[in-house]
């Protein structure tokens, strides 16, 4: 089966058939988009909640621009935004710290971020899996629709 | 004038830091070679700039489990910084100082999980010692956190608190060598950018 890989700050879109990979989403977010009509899935992996790049270099990277441009990548291969959904992982908090300090939860912020961005787009969120304190590896099948969630020393869960 | 991302750093600038983490590092040898009652080297490190995507692939791979130490610096200097052992350095730390060796992390004591949190606590310390003495900012590292898991979620903690100013990230890279035995240990400096100029300022290299 074809494979493909989404780093971070990264997008990749598959037709018909294929399996979608993030790995290791800890803050990040994995976003799921999927056409099921014409079973056209993306995946992108964003990092931060909100672009406020004066040059916008790296649109992927966050919440906002990163679902915005891969909506419309999808539009271009010829996706209905109204039959559009999305499945969601990620935003945990890798570590325990107390306080509001540089590690602050940007988990929770990406979550809000998100589910703001989704529903403004009027993008149905299907199923998520976020929060927590454990990273999660993501997959994506483009021909079901279905999403599988690997959690270090866990049992697989899907999505 | 003043950089606005990482990777403006020239070669004077990074040789500079390297300078700086071959001190720290140093330092942390002494320590680490007092606590397990042997000697431990660490050669010169060295400081890479990377692609938030190369520095996971560098590190060895994203759903490699490892863990990490984080702290939070504050003072004079903001930032964080990470200290990421793998289970082959694990081993050996732990051998050394209570004879036992795990083949998972799930066998690791409470006891045992603070002992790896000392050894990042000193390499972080030993470093920001060394940086905080040779260029006279004041830099107070918070108590450290501990998180084993996928390493590509540790090591995009740092990269994502400071994300907004860069694609890129700090690595010191070294390794330990014990009895002749490499280990591994790395380490992620990820200052703000405005710290990271005021240390560039205070060493007189900025430009």
């Amino acid at each position: 089966m074809n494979k493909l890989t989404i780093g971070i700050a990264d997008m990749k879109m598959a037709k018909g058939e294929g399996v979608l990979i993030t790995y290791a989403l800890g803050s990040c977010i994995g976003i799921c988009l999927y056409d099921p009509f014409i079973r056209l899935g993306a995946l992108v992996h964003i990092m931060l909640p909100l672009n406020m790049e004066t040059n916008r270099t790296s649109p992927l990277k966050y919440a906002d621009t990163g679902i915005r441009l891969t909506l419309s990548k999808m539009e271009q291969m010829g996706a209905k935004r109204a039959r559009i959904v999305a499945k969601i992982a990620g935003g945990a908090k890798m570590f325990d710290v107390a306080g509001n300090g540089a590690l602050g939860n940007i988990g929770q912020r990406n979550i809000d971020s998100v589910h703001h961005v989704l529903q403004q787009e009027r993008i149905r969120l299907l199923k998520e899996d976020v929060g927590g304190s454990t990273a999660r590896t993501l997959l994506f099948d483009v021909a079901t629709g279905e999403g599988c969630i690997k959690i270090y020393g866990k049992a697989e869960r899907f999505l | 004038m003043d950089l606005r991302k990482y990777e403006e750093m020239n070669s004077l600038q990074i040789d500079a830091l390297r300078e700086i983490g071959s001190i720290g590092t140093g330092n942390a040898a002494t320590a680490l070679s007092s606590m397990l009652g042997m000697e431990v080297r660490i050669p010169l490190p060295e400081v890479q700039i990377l692609e938030f995507n190369a520095a996971v692939e560098k590190l060895g791979g994203f759903e490699t489990i490892a863990a990490g130490i984080i702290s939070d610096l504050r003072g004079e200097i903001n930032g964080l910084m990470l200290a990421l052992f793998q289970l082959d350095a694990i081993n050996l730390l732990l051998s050394k100082m209570m004879g036992k060796k795990i083949h998972d992390y799930d066998e690791l004591t409470e006891i045992e999980n603070s002992a790896v949190i000392e050894i990042g606590n000193i390499l972080i310390s030993s470093f920001i010692n060394a940086l905080s003495g040779l260029s006279g900012v004041r830099i107070s590292p918070s108590v450290p956190q501990l998180s084993i898991d996928m390493q590509g979620a540790i090591i995009t903690v740092p990269m994502a608190a400071y994300g907004n100013q860069s694609d890129y990230i700090m690595l010191i890279g070294g390794s330990f060598l014990v009895e002749h035995k490499e280990v591994p240990c790395r380490l992620l400096l990820a200052p703000d950018m405005r710290s990271l100029n005021y240390l560039l300022h205070r060493l007189g290299i900025l430009e």
